[in-house]
């Protein structure tokens, strides 16, 4: 029996989910994304991150960037080493591929933001 | 009395609150204390009642402390070889606004000036902690040194502050009393004051008059003691002031120089070490604050002690301000002497209020930590002052410490051993107010001095005028406009609490003392002491202070060489 | 000199979504913004969370940001950016706002004006830490802005003080460059922050969370080298005797946002002591005729969709304001709330639904809302839980009430205290 919190939207809804062997019971959520979050949580939880990569412009040192989908929790912080190592050199715009299939996980690196084009 | 049987009396005294711990010889001059006590409170109790009112006959402290240990003088990291072997005619120790002052009177004359600060920038001691309170001299007792300048130096703060340019407003003091009974004494007080001290705008205002003019004081202050002469100005400001102009006409300023020793033969300095090299001086000038007994030490003529005296402000938020127009405070009459510096509210001339200071002993010079109850304890009686008095308008508090002598009075006199040095020491309250016409009668003592071996020429080129950067929020639209038509810079505001343009930040980057840190530039043009306190605008300034130095932003400190801001670049890595 | 019928004072997502909204309606609109570049707090904060209930995405701020500044500039709004207000006059039905930039001072006129200034953080002096001035201590916001503007790392180990969302949010993100957290520390009983934002903060990362301790000084002369923690009671009080010192070289502050009202307060409207913020009506009018206020500045928000809809109907209702008088109920708000936006309603016959916002003054279960005229209770809402973090909002047509001047509105909550 785990406790957790839904992050999926505002409401954080508490919940509680069993491993019932065959199936996973889940309580407490109000609607049907938090009952595939609690699942998910249990068996391989998924995360989205958020950074910054640098660039050569001087005057914007640092560009945000996102994960197109969720990754693996556990791989986290092998996600944020393959962003650190990259160097933006040209104009980008938000939603441009910055690393293309990260780490084979069928998930994009994006920009989030368009101030090299401003 | 004499010498001897003073000093029997003396040791009658502490033998009987100290039995056989302390015992005290006057010899050369000097009531030596001597001895081992336990806390500090105890030596300065001991030293304080040695004090003769002789005045040349002033006590000096060997009582060792037992069990602590007394904190060294801090010294900047960095060492180098940049005034290896420079000759100044005149060496001022400190930074302050005792030194700075006597660099700018100085700088008249035809010399080789050097001032030198251990800290990274000047002001940052107690000339940088303080009230910036511009005394009548209504508290002072004649026969003092304090007393001696204190008119004359609040006379002469509208010239020095024209010449300088540095905002100087005479708002008035009120000292605010509730016992109706004590009038008649107060009366009499102010008559001495007003015509035997020459504090001649000292009054007694009655309790309607004190209504109309500052109405949110205490309602019950029967009376107060009034003094217009009062006023106000940003002490850091004035040292800063006074040392541009001072290297405006050819004085040098050398920052993160600390003196750390002396060579003395046949009573004269030879030599001056420094972490930059050995200096062979003419004349040393000490107005090295609280380390000034260290510093006559070093010089072979300490004939003096400073006890260190820490004191607390706070400062409210801008709102707050209409509770007080000009300097408040209450008295209360009690039997006990105490060091008093009961505090105040005072409208800084930045249009805050600043509440406080305390008193309390301390043997730490340095330590400006702050401490929670020594604001309760300010608050608390100065809720006797303004009733609406409130903690939750703090925007910020400081500590300074003061270099109080056992005399409580300053040392201004040529060295009494040593002879190519000028003690200017002990300078606590009103140390602000009497710096400008000290510094012109330690400017006379140099001139004498030197004039002994050579002829010294007035400085054709002296310019008394020091222009400050412009404060661009003050000025007329149609002003402000013409600044910014000239250099955009000055349209573009940083700090938005306090309406600093990117302009001004430069021009302080640009001033004769620049101080490429975050706190120079808080000194200098203010931004981060405004509500935010630096919220906004610390990552805006060091962004310009990079770009203007040509250094990268891990490279931009808050103040001293080890004051990193941040640890450098989150990134770094493969072409993409 | 040019006039217009709206000034927007803030280019964040409130001033944004207000000037969109104010132009839609056909209105004259400028946007006055005092940084280089639209997006208000929005362009450093590059977490993702934004965005659910408007657009139904999971946004980062930046992204979030562009939605509305790509409107903007589509819809040729006016606008002025690292343009400061120094002043504004209250004139005959408008105003008279003076600003200053890079060409000079420059004045306009409005009809309204709308002031979306956000707000600022509470510092360590507000706190009352004491100690040492050492660097090395930020406020979240200003180790946010060095980390995601200047790529600068702040700190490599750090004490986090305040579990409001802004210090849980800068946690993650220094874990996730390299820097150790050594905990955060909340005065409260009870976090300030999100309960997601726990979870994915603090909980992912094996950061700990003390609650009912509070950092009072700090150590370091010339950068922080640790903090000393305490406990507290109930009324956040330290604990003597309970003093702990952590080493760290960065004490990161999150404890609350103050609205920024220094426009406001120098128009004299009036103030509601418990949101910081101006009180207003329903049209997120002041009580000047013409200044209506929106977004953080009014009160804060925890979610920016919140921010934006303000905004949004701020905007409409000054584009679409003459100056005719309104008679308005106020509410007699209940002492457990933490405060209730809007402050008054105002009397009208033709159907218009308020968007009202508050918060519990305490975590609540099984609770109730309730809106009261004369005594008789005229809508409820009922809630499994409510926290003081989480801003709740409702949305009720106050014109089927038939409310007159003369009416007592109360709102009142209730529920088992947890």
């Amino acid at each position: 029996m785990k406790e957790l919190v839904c992050i999926v939207c505002p409401n954080g809804c508490p919940m509680m989910i069993e491993d019932m062997g065959t199936s996973i019971k889940v309580s407490g959520n109000r609607c049907k994304r938090g009952e595939e979050f609690a699942v998910s949580e249990m068996k391989h939880p998924m995360r989205t991150i958020c950074s910054t990569v640098k660039t050569n412009f001087p005057k914007v040192p640092v560009l945000p960037v996102r994960v197109s989908e969720e990754i693996p929790k556990d791989k986290i912080f092998d996600v944020m080493r393959e962003i650190n190592k990259v160097v933006v050199t040209k104009p980008i715009s938000i939603g441009d591929v910055i690393i293309e299939n990260v780490l084979g996980l069928n998930v994009n690196i994006i920009a989030t933001s368009n101030i090299l084009k401003e | 009395m004499s010498g001897k049987v003073f000093e029997r009396k003396l040791n009658q005294k502490l033998e009987r609150y100290f039995p056989g711990r302390v015992s005290v010889k006057v010899e050369d001059d000097c009531i030596r204390v001597s001895g081992q006590l336990d806390n500090w409170e105890d030596i300065v109790r001991a030293c304080s009642m040695c004090v003769s009112k002789d005045k040349r006959l002033h006590v000096v402290n060997d009582i060792k402390l037992m069990g602590t240990n007394i904190p060294v003088m801090r010294i900047p990291k960095e060492t180098s070889k940049e005034l290896e072997g420079m000759k100044p005619d005149v060496l001022i120790i400190g930074g302050g606004i005792s030194g700075a002052s006597i660099a700018r009177e100085l700088s008249k004359w035809n010399l080789n000036i050097l001032l030198v600060d251990k800290e990274s920038d000047l002001a940052m001691q107690a000339s940088g902690r303080n009230d910036g309170e511009v005394h009548p001299g209504v508290d002072l007792n004649r026969g003092s040194l304090k007393q001696h300048y204190v008119v004359r130096g609040n006379q002469i703060y509208d010239k020095i502050c024209k010449e300088l340019d540095v905002p100087f407003k005479r708002r008035g003091q009120y000292v605010g009393f509730k016992q109706r009974h004590l009038l008649p004494i107060l009366a009499a007080y102010a008559w001495q004051k007003k015509h035997i001290c020459g504090v001649t705008d000292t009054r007694i205002i009655g309790q309607k008059e004190l209504r109309k003019r500052e109405p949110e004081l205490n309602d019950e202050f029967a009376f107060a003691l009034y003094n217009s002469s009062a006023g106000c100005i940003c002490p850091y400001g004035l040292t800063i002031a006074y040392a541009e102009n001072a290297v405006q006409n050819g004085a040098k300023v050398s920052l993160n120089t600390a003196v750390l020793g002396m060579d003395v033969k046949d009573n004269q300095i030879v030599s001056v070490t420094t972490n930059k090299g050995i200096l062979y001086p003419k004349l040393v000038i000490n107005a090295a604050g609280t380390f000034a007994e260290d510093v006559a030490a070093m010089a072979k003529d300490r004939f003096y002690s400073i006890h260190p005296r820490k004191g607390t402000n706070s400062i409210l938020d801008k709102k707050s301000a209409h509770l007080v127009k000009s300097i408040a405070s209450i008295k209360t009459i009690s039997r006990k002497k105490q060091h008093t510096k009961g505090g105040g509210i005072l409208r800084t001339v930045h249009e805050n209020l600043l509440v406080g200071p305390n008193a309390i002993e301390t043997y730490e010079k340095e330590n400006f930590a702050t401490e929670s109850k020594s604001i309760d304890e300010v608050f608390n009686k100065q809720k006797l002052t303004a009733k609406e008095l409130s903690k939750r308008d703090i925007i910020t508090y400081f500590t300074g410490v003061r270099a109080a002598t056992f005399e409580e009075d300053f040392i201004i006199e040529k060295g009494r051993k040593t002879k190519n040095l000028i003690h200017c020491a002990g300078i606590q309250s009103p140390g602000l107010t009497t710096a400008p016409v000290v510094a012109l009668d330690i400017e006379k003592m140099v001139i004498k001095e030197l004039s002994k071996t050579e002829l010294v020429t007035k400085n054709e080129k002296f310019n008394p005028i020091r222009k400050g950067i412009p404060v661009l929020r003050e000025m007329s639209s149609k002003e402000r406009t013409k600044m910014i038509q000239n250099n955009p810079d000055y349209g573009i505001i940083i700090c938005r609490c306090e309406e600093i343009s990117k302009g001004e930040i430069i021009d302080a980057l640009n001033s004769p003392i620049s101080v490429p840190t975050v706190d120079g530039i808080k000194k200098r043009v203010r931004p981060g002491m405004g509500r935010c306190q630096g919220g906004f605008c610390m990552p805006l300034v060091s962004q310009i202070i990079s770009e203007h130095e040509n250094i990268s932003i891990e490279e931009v400190k808050k103040s001293s060489s080890e004051a990193y801001i941040t640890l450098g670049e989150t990134k770094g890595g493969a072409i993409c | 000199m040019l006039n217009y019928d709206v000034i927007v004072i803030g280019g964040g997502p409130a001033g944004l979504a207000a000037a969109i909204s104010a132009k839609k309606q056909g209105a004259n609109v400028l946007l006055i913004e005092r940084e280089a570049r639209l997006g208000g707090i929005l362009k450093q904060c590059i977490h993702d969370g934004f965005g659910l209930l408007r657009f139904g995405e999971k946004l980062s701020g930046p992204e979030y940001a562009w939605r509305y500044v790509d409107e903007f500039h589509q819809r040729k709004i006016d606008f002025n950016v690292l343009t400061y207000v120094i002043g504004i006059e209250k004139l005959e039905h408008k105003y008279l706002i003076r600003v200053v930039n890079t060409k000079g001072v420059v004045e306009y006129t409005s009809k309204t004006i709308i002031l979306a200034t956000g707000c600022r953080e509470r510092t360590s002096k507000q706190v009352f830490i004491h100690g040492t001035r050492p660097s090395g201590v930020f406020t979240a916001g200003t180790a946010q802005a060095y980390t995601n503007i200047l790529g600068q790392l702040p700190t490599k180990k750090c004490v986090i003080l305040g579990s409001g969302d802004i210090g849980l949010i800068m946690a993650r993100r220094l874990t996730l460059e390299g820097a150790k957290v050594c905990g955060v520390y909340e005065a409260k009983a009870a976090p300030s922050g999100l309960t997601r934002n726990i979870m994915q903060c603090l909980n992912d990362f094996d950061i700990p969370l003390y609650l009912s301790h509070t950092v009072t000084r700090l150590y370091g002369e010339e950068r922080l080298q640790a903090v000393e923690i305490m406990k507290v009671d109930e009324s956040m009080v330290p604990i003597p005797g309970t003093e702990e010192i952590v080493e760290c070289d960065s004490l990161i502050l999150s404890v609350g946002l103050i609205p920024e009202n220094e426009l406001a307060e120098s128009l004299h409207v009036r103030m509601d002591s418990k949101t910081k913020g101006p009180v207003c009506d329903d049209d997120f009018m002041t009580s000047e005729p013409g200044i209506f206020i929106c977004g953080n500045a009014l009160h804060v928000n925890d979610l920016v969709d919140y921010v934006s809809e303000s905004g949004e109907l701020a905007g409409k209702a000054a584009a679409n304001y003459c100056y005719e008088s309104k008679e308005f109920v106020s509410f007699k708000i209940g002492k457990d709330l933490l405060y209730f936006v809007p402050q008054q309603i105002s009397i009208s016959q033709v159907s218009k639904p308020a968007t009202l916002y508050f918060r519990s003054s305490q975590v609540l279960k099984k609770a109730a809302v309730t809106i009261k005229v004369n005594g008789k209770q005229i809508f409820e809402k009922k809630y499994s839980y409510l926290k003081p973090p989480e801003m709740e909002t409702i949305k009720l047509d106050m014109s089927q009430f038939h409310l007159v001047k003369e009416d007592t509105l109360t709102v009142e909550v209730k529920g088992e205290k947890v």
